[in-house]
């Protein structure tokens, strides 16, 4: 079929064909064939970036590049100055956080509260922090709504996250009792290990990361001595890499030096939690799925356009032959068409998807709650994505070409039946 | 070329009835003869024709170029046959509509393996030959329908074909257009091609070397 000289053909009249077709119906294939590139990039972009923004965020915001945790069995890091010490000599690390976290209790209007009142209290995580460190690594002063962000002598001072406060809630829920009437200011009392602190409000955090939302964060030198980490051992080290660094890179360095024996050293991606891994394979199966079904759709609508061509056009067709043209030519100038149709809908979608939609999204994420979500589209899954695109619709434009094709000869010619 | 058909039937179906419309015709052409197929609409004469073209497949009976029993080519073979050694000249032209007239000459050519160059060059000749040789580039939208005939004409004659076939030329076209073509047909004739012309015309088919008459899918004289 695929003979140089059928080919030649083939092209010689999709060529002239397309040229002086109709450019509105040429315009509207093609304009179906960016739609269904877009259905098919987009959709399953989208929900995977809903995914991949919450991923980011918690990269950005929470656990950096590479994160050093302590070990289930212990509640801090041994010998945290050394390894951070360690860290900051790494020539790809460009800025370290280190948290001491421990768990806590905040009561607001405890003073003016009676006996039979119900406590007005939140469980918190609570963070000790140094302001500068913290906000070099995540950024973690853009998440105030209220108030103000620390400074390093900000001492009897905390920054409570949004799901500490009742009033920034998303929803009622047995598991999370906000505090009532809080705003900057006002004063809670912190209790961590039974040590009891009177605290000010300073300011109030919001974001779309949990862990930031859950916790309440002090200046580390207060927050040490209240918890009496004498040793400064902490509980976390975030580490930010300069552009370009590979996080499994420092990771696998730091097992190397040992690290691991004494903390759990992860990159972002290990330090994902399962649940976000699990959705962003669901959304990326059920992308897939819509994307199906819009692959079905084009290769139906080629097929009805190349069908519609063909069988007005069926009287040429049977010219064509009648005069010695061969089948295989006829077929092969409709697959030329198909293929055009699609090859210009892809790259037209391509010029739209990497032009477009993906910087205004990234510029603009679209706000979820749970994350801001990106526009998820890999230029390798992408190309794939238009293989199987082109491939459908040549496969639909082939089919009608070669059933009207393959009618007789002079029936055709003669329209009859 | 010689062509000729020996007890030639071609009947069609319709559900349960079966219309005769060639009756065991026995017809020859020889090389260089200019033979018009005559008779009333409905005779057969243009069923006739599409089967010694080999544009359609008889019911029964056989059709022997140069003696050689065509029911042993395929559907291929035919085509290619069809491309080499005739041309086809249609009542309503049909020519592609996307194609200008130098491209509808060339198509032919191109499809025999000739490089564009030396097709376009052959199809100027064959078009300045039925003088459209200023309407290279127009599309059959932007021709009369004797203009278009004549591209036609040209398209068929191009590649010297060794029978040129010909359904009922004139019948779309204005006295003046008509003998235009008749004229060329006679022109080529005198340079020795092979033609098989129907018409209904007598003016026409008196152009002709010899005029077969058909009627009711016999042949009567």
């Amino acid at each position: 079929m695929f003979s140089k000289l059928n080919i030649r053909i083939g092209f010689y009249l999709a060529l002239r064909q397309l040229k002086r077709s109709s450019p509105w119906t040429t315009g509207l294939i093609i304009f179906v064939m960016v739609l269904t590139f877009l259905n098919l990039v987009v959709v399953s972009g989208i929900l995977v970036g809903l995914i991949e923004g919450s991923v980011e965020a918690q990269r950005k915001h929470f656990t950096s590049d590479v994160i050093i945790s302590n070990l289930n069995n212990k509640s801090y890091i041994e010998t945290s100055p050394a390894i951070i010490a360690m860290v900051k000599n790494m020539p790809e690390v460009e800025n370290v956080t280190a948290r001491y976290v421990s768990a806590g209790t905040l009561e607001a209007n405890y003073k003016t509260r009676k006996e039979t009142d119900k406590p007005n209290t939140a469980g918190a995580q609570i963070t000790g922090i140094d302001p500068v460190d913290e906000n070099n690594v995540t950024d973690l002063s853009k998440f105030i709504i209220e108030g103000e962000y620390l400074t390093p002598n900000d001492y009897d001072q905390v920054l409570l996250g949004y799901l500490l406060v009742k009033k920034y809630l998303p929803f009622d829920s047995p598991s999370l009792s906000g505090l009532e009437n809080i705003k900057p200011g006002t004063k809670i009392r912190m209790d961590v290990n039974g040590i009891e602190h009177e605290v000010t409000v300073k300011g109030i955090l919001k974001g779309k990361v949990d862990e930031i939302g859950l916790r309440a964060y002090m200046v580390d030198t207060q927050f040490r001595s209240i918890i009496g980490r004498n040793d400064n051992n902490v509980r976390e080290i975030a580490i930010k890499l300069k552009e370009g660094a590979d996080p499994i890179a420092v990771r696998n360095a730091l097992i190397l030096n040992g690290v691991n024996k004494i903390a759990k050293v992860q990159t972002y991606v290990d330090a994902q939690p399962k649940f976000l891994l699990d959705i962003k394979k669901t959304f990326a199966l059920l992308g897939n799925m819509i994307s199906s079904i819009g692959l079905v759709v084009a290769s139906i609508t080629i097929f009805i356009v190349i069908f519609i061509n063909a069988i007005t056009r069926r009287k040429f067709i049977g010219i064509l032959k009648g005069i010695g043209i061969s089948s295989q030519a006829i077929e092969i100038s409709y697959v030329i068409q198909s293929f055009f149709y699609a090859a210009i809908g892809s790259v037209i979608g391509l010029l739209i998807l990497y032009g477009f939609l993906q910087p205004f999204v990234a510029a603009h994420p679209i706000d979820f709650p749970f994350s801001d979500g990106i526009l998820v589209a890999p230029f390798g899954e992408t190309m794939l994505r238009i293989g199987l695109l082109v491939f459908a619709t040549i496969i639909a434009g082939y089919i009608p070409a070669r059933m009207i094709v393959q009618r007789n000869t002079l029936d055709s010619i003669l329209g009859r039946k | 070329m010689a062509i000729e058909t020996k007890k030639l039937v071609r009947s069609f179906k319709d559900g349960a009835i079966e219309t005769r419309v060639l009756k065991s015709v026995d017809f020859k052409v020889e090389t260089g003869e200019f033979v018009a197929i005559m008779g009333r609409s409905g005779a057969g004469k243009s069923t006739l024709m599409y089967q010694v073209s080999l544009l359609d497949e008889p019911t029964s009976g056989e059709i022997l170029i140069d003696g050689k029993d065509t029911a042993e080519m395929s559907v291929d073979q035919k085509t290619l046959f069809r491309l080499q050694k005739f041309g086809y000249v249609f009542q309503d032209y049909a020519l592609l509509p996307e194609l200008t007239a130098i491209e509808n000459v060339a198509l032919p050519l191109l499809m025999q393996g000739m490089n564009k160059k030396i097709a376009y060059e052959k199809a100027t000749n064959s078009l300045t030959r039925v003088r459209l040789g200023e309407k290279l580039n127009n599309l059959p939208s932007q021709l009369s329908g004797g203009e278009q005939q004549r591209v036609s004409i040209s398209r068929a004659i191009a590649h010297d074909p060794a029978i040129l076939f010909a359904d009922e030329p004139t019948a779309n076209l204005d006295t003046e257009s008509s003998k235009v073509v008749m004229a060329i047909f006679k022109e080529l004739h005198q340079g020795g091609q092979t033609i098989i012309m129907v018409t209904h015309e007598d003016e026409y088919g008196a152009v002709a070397d010899r005029v077969v008459r058909l009627s009711d899918g016999q042949i009567v004289n």
